[in-house]
């Protein structure tokens, strides 16, 4: 494969015909019973577990997934690697791996597909995550809504430790490892790391104050590891397949695939695994079916409800970290939401304003007021009383708002915002009356 | 040691402090609303955001740490801005009824508007309506509406009392301090609250509507309600020609001092401010045949030198009785211990104080005098005063009201009737008032100066915080008086005329008080 230096662009039949031989999270959905531990092993499940326990050292494990670039799916995009080689390893404390299955950011749907369809997936990479790093404990926090999943990890869980592949002494190593799932109980922010932290320790979902990162001082005070689902899920081919296969599946700085959750109006939303660098125009025109009812494109949100907004014209960009920065945007989850011309944006700013205002824990101040004053202004357009000057005041306080705020939840309600602002200002203005 | 730049000014500051400590230290205020020292750094005010060269966004001050060759710009255009959209924010939601606030004068949110907002509000959408007047505790009173959710409340029962009777309820703009619904907070730390309140959301029932903050006058002195010896801060009225003065001091503060009270004053001392000025004994009376007449100090020295002088010439010095209490300061114990003792060689000594109580286990001690730990220092291992040891006696010179807290008052006024001559020196009114010949009103803790020796044996000096209005005068100025008169050692006496100087010569005579 040539391309894999570059970015994919093409939009035609043949390139949507090779990345579909490309699938490597999803390649197997259609097996039916995947989730059942028999059906896993016979495409080849725990191989990879077994490579790393048995033939490789915890280090040679972490320096093979630093060198495969594999960066967060969470929506940092901050290298997994890296992050793992941040935990101490000379200290007296328990290490432990939290899984974040937390699935808030609106228009993400990604991890629900892979934890259901394929939960041994995940348990296989948290085994190997927990090898590299030292770790005996691991902890899935699942959102509270994904009650029959939560119930499917459950059962894989139990089949893995009915084979050996959990508890103690995996394969017969001297390797062992426990996995708790726990639910959430449908907040936003316990997505938010530390927040997830919190709330797994009893407490109530605040974000933590950073340093010490949790890598240094996590779960009960502990080095902690915490990765999303769709990134554990990608260990196992790095170590199965190697990284430099790895990152010949994506870009040189960006391992790997991503799976890309099409939502809004187009024909055929659902989840698509393309090589990240797949460009933004072809996953909904090529991969999604294009517009529903052939009507006119006129916004992307590309990286789940937090990332900025992106207009029609702006969608030839390859999907991936760097470039959607260049963008003015983010790949986040990698969520796509798409917005047809029939749709009021102003609808678009309510939904996003309602949300934040919604979901801000109220810890710190900024997001606290920021974002429900926001929602007031807004609320206020909508129902046709707006005033001049109320969209200058939603942008002054966006900005305010934005790299103030004590977690990352108030870049996220800001940034959409600002975006949407900025870009259909001319649109939002006509509902003021007399402006 | 790491040297950092503030706004252009070099310090040395020790390695782990914060970058708003060390801004402190080089006399630069960065404002702060959920940081208070004695807590883990929250950060959620975002009040103290810096700028700290090389980093692209603004850094909380609080809870960054400082190393070498960092560079902090605490006024720099963005840092100004990100105050005010922060003030902004907080203001937006806030009821603004500072003119029937408490705090108003002394609230934070007011002060750092002054300070660093100044801008006309922008806010047009209808504000939340919240709780009032939730009661939280015992004195307590949470107005939601004022409430910032600084959580400094919940992070003082977290981490100072553990008792974590408070918490957040609900989540985002809904956000609010609750407790549990069928207990208050019920603590003897719990005025605490109110004070490191930054604002007027937790009022205490006790000062609440009472007065205005900026009529009060602060002064600074120590609590003598038990032997913990905490500093305080005694706001009290200086009267007001409109305002007709129904009391004097309207609260006690807790003062900082990290050896001895932390930030902190337990409930029984923040609460006991009404026994200043309740109950006190205000005329010097001389009770001859159930007649009272007034008289003045100089004449009851005299009729009491005289009296000890006959005494003393007649070699009766057994039959001169002195009552002591703890209560009472280094100075006036040592000079009790110079005149009574090693000047005269009297011998009958005893000590009246209150009974002890219970203790809570942290600030408040079991005894309730302030001075037993310097009482000891002095060399005074007193008996416990009994009623019948007093027969006999000519003369006795009583200190204190506590012989009438102690049991078998009847007895007592038995034995006292059998005394010739009783002195009493008070500062609050008493069963022995009728007891006694002479009344001379003295000056509580808070209204003399000099000092005590707390349970651990720490010297704190003091200065009046009140003045003393009654027609007596402290202890240690008549013990003085009381020398001059009988001509004891008249050479070392005679330079004395201030607790200072008292205080020079107990640290020349006894090594205690050297330290």
């Amino acid at each position: 494969m040539a391309f894999w230096t570059g970015t994919r662009s093409t939009g035609s039949w043949k390139a949507w015909y090779r990345t579909l031989n490309e699938k490597v999270l999803t390649r197997h959905f259609g097996v039916e019973g995947l989730h059942r531990i028999d059906i896993y092993l016979k495409y080849g499940g725990y191989g990879a577990a077994e490579k790393a326990l048995k033939k490789m050292t915890p280090s040679e494990v972490l320096e093979e997934v630093k060198k495969a670039n594999l960066r967060g799916r969470g929506g940092a995009g901050f290298p997994a690697g890296v992050k793992w080689g941040f935990v101490p390893q000379n200290i007296p404390k328990p290490r432990y791996l939290c899984v974040n299955a937390d699935e808030g950011e609106p228009g993400t749907f990604k991890d629900r597909y892979l934890m259901s369809h394929n939960p041994h997936l995940l348990l296989e990479g948290a085994i190997i995550a927990s090898y590299a790093v030292g770790i005996h404990s691991a902890f899935i926090y699942i959102r509270g809504e994904y009650e029959a999943i939560a119930l499917r990890l459950e059962e894989a869980i139990g089949e893995a430790l009915g084979k050996g592949y959990l508890g103690e002494k995996i394969l017969g190593t001297e390797f062992g490892l426990n996995v708790v799932v726990h639910r959430g109980a449908g907040a936003y922010i316990c997505g938010e790391e530390t927040a997830l932290l919190e709330s797994l320790e009893g407490k109530r979902g605040h974000p933590r104050l950073k340093p010490p990162f949790p890598a240094s001082v996590g779960l009960f005070g502990c080095p902690t590891v915490i990765n999303n689902v769709e990134t554990l899920s990608n260990i196992p081919f790095i170590i199965q397949n190697g990284a430099e296969w790895f990152i010949r599946q994506g870009l040189p700085k960006d391992g790997g695939t991503r799976i890309f959750g099409v939502s809004g109006q187009v024909s055929k939303p659902g989840i698509y695994e393309l090589p990240l660098g797949t460009r933004l125009r072809s996953i909904i025109f090529d991969h999604a079916g294009g517009m529903k009812d052939g009507k006119k494109l006129k916004a992307v949100i590309p990286g789940g409800m937090s990332a900025p907004i992106l207009t029609a014209d702006e969608i030839d960009l390859p999907m991936d970290f760097d470039s959607l920065v260049g963008a003015g945007s983010m790949l986040g989850s990698a969520a796509i939401i798409v917005i047809d011309e029939e749709t009021s944006i102003l609808d678009v700013l309510e939904a996003v304003a309602k949300f934040y205002s919604h979901e801000s824990c109220g810890q710190c101040t900024p997001c606290r007021i920021g974002t429900s004053w926001i929602n007031k202004i807004v609320r206020r357009l909508a129902a046709g009383q707006g005033e001049p000057g109320d969209i200058d005041t939603i942008v002054r306080l966006a900005s305010n708002i934005k790299g103030k705020t004590l977690c990352p939840l108030g870049d996220a309600a800001a940034l959409p915002i600002l975006s949407i602002c900025q870009k259909f200002r001319s649109e939002l203005e006509r509902y003021i009356p007399h402006a | 040691m790491p040297k950092i730049f503030i706004d252009g000014q070099a310090i040395e500051v020790e390695a782990g402090w914060t970058v708003l400590k060390a801004a402190e230290a080089a006399g630069v205020h960065i404002p702060h609303l959920c940081y208070h020292p004695a807590f883990a750094p929250e950060g959620s005010c975002r009040m103290c955001l810096v700028e700290i060269e090389g980093l692209p966004k603004l850094e909380l001050a609080c809870s960054t740490t400082v190393k070498d060759g960092l560079k902090v710009n605490t006024q720099s255009p963005k840092v100004v801005e990100a105050r005010k959209a922060v003030l902004e924010f907080l203001l937006a939601e806030h009821p603004l009824d500072c003119p029937i606030c408490d705090q108003a004068g002394e609230c934070k949110l007011q002060d750092y508007f002054e300070e660093y907002g100044l801008f006309r509000s922008q806010f047009k959408e209808t504000k939340e309506k919240r709780e009032k007047k939730l009661r939280l505790g015992r004195n307590l009173i949470l107005d939601r509406e004022r409430c910032i959710l600084c959580t400094r409340c919940v992070r003082f029962l977290n981490e100072i009392t553990k008792t974590k009777d408070a918490g957040v309820l609900n989540r985002g703009l809904r956000s609010e301090i609750g407790i549990f619904e069928s207990e208050l907070i019920d603590n003897n730390y719990s005025g605490n609250l109110a004070q490191i309140c930054p604002v007027g959301a937790i009022t205490d029932l006790d000062f609440r509507f009472k007065t205005r903050v900026w009529l009060l006058e602060s002064r600074e002195s120590i609590c003598g309600l038990c032997s913990r010896g905490c500093n305080i801060t005694i706001d009290s009225h200086p009267g007001h020609p409109r305002i007709p003065r129904v009391r004097r001091v309207y609260r006690i503060r807790a003062r900082e001092n990290p050896d001895v009270n932390s930030y902190w004053i337990c409930d029984y001392g923040r609460y006991g401010y009404a026994s200043l000025d309740e109950n006190r004994e205000d005329q010097l009376v001389w009770r001859k045949d159930g007649r009272l007449t007034r008289l003045s100090w100089d004449r009851v020295v005299q009729i009491l030198g005289q009296k000890v002088k006959s005494l003393t010439f007649h070699r009766r010095t057994d039959r001169i009785g002195i009552v002591l209490n703890s209560n009472l300061t280094n100075e006036e114990l040592f000079l009790a211990d110079r005149i009574f003792r090693k000047g005269l060689g009297l011998h009958k000594f005893w000590l009246a104080d209150p009974p002890q109580e219970k203790g809570d286990g942290w600030l408040l001690t079991p005894e309730r005098t302030a001075n037993r730990r310097g009482l000891q220092e002095i060399g005074w291992p007193l008996p416990a005063a009994e009623p019948r040891e007093l027969l006999g006696l000519d003369l006795l010179l009583i200190f204190g009201p506590y012989l009438a807290s102690g049991p078998g008052l009847a007895d007592l006024k038995s034995v006292l009737d059998k005394v010739e001559t009783k002195a009493l020196f008070t500062s609050h009114v008493s069963g022995l008032d009728g007891l006694v010949d002479f009344i001379i009103p003295v000056p509580v803790i808070a209204e003399k100066g000099g000092s005590l020796t707390n349970v651990d044996g720490r010297v704190q000096t003091f200065a009046p915080a009140l003045g003393f209005e009654g027609e007596g005068l402290p202890e240690w100025r008549a013990l003085l008086d009381l020398a001059r008169e009988l001509r004891v050692d008249s050479k070392y006496f005679w330079p004395m005329d201030t607790p200072r100087a008292v205080f020079l010569a107990l640290q020349r005579e006894i090594p205690f008080f050297r330290r």
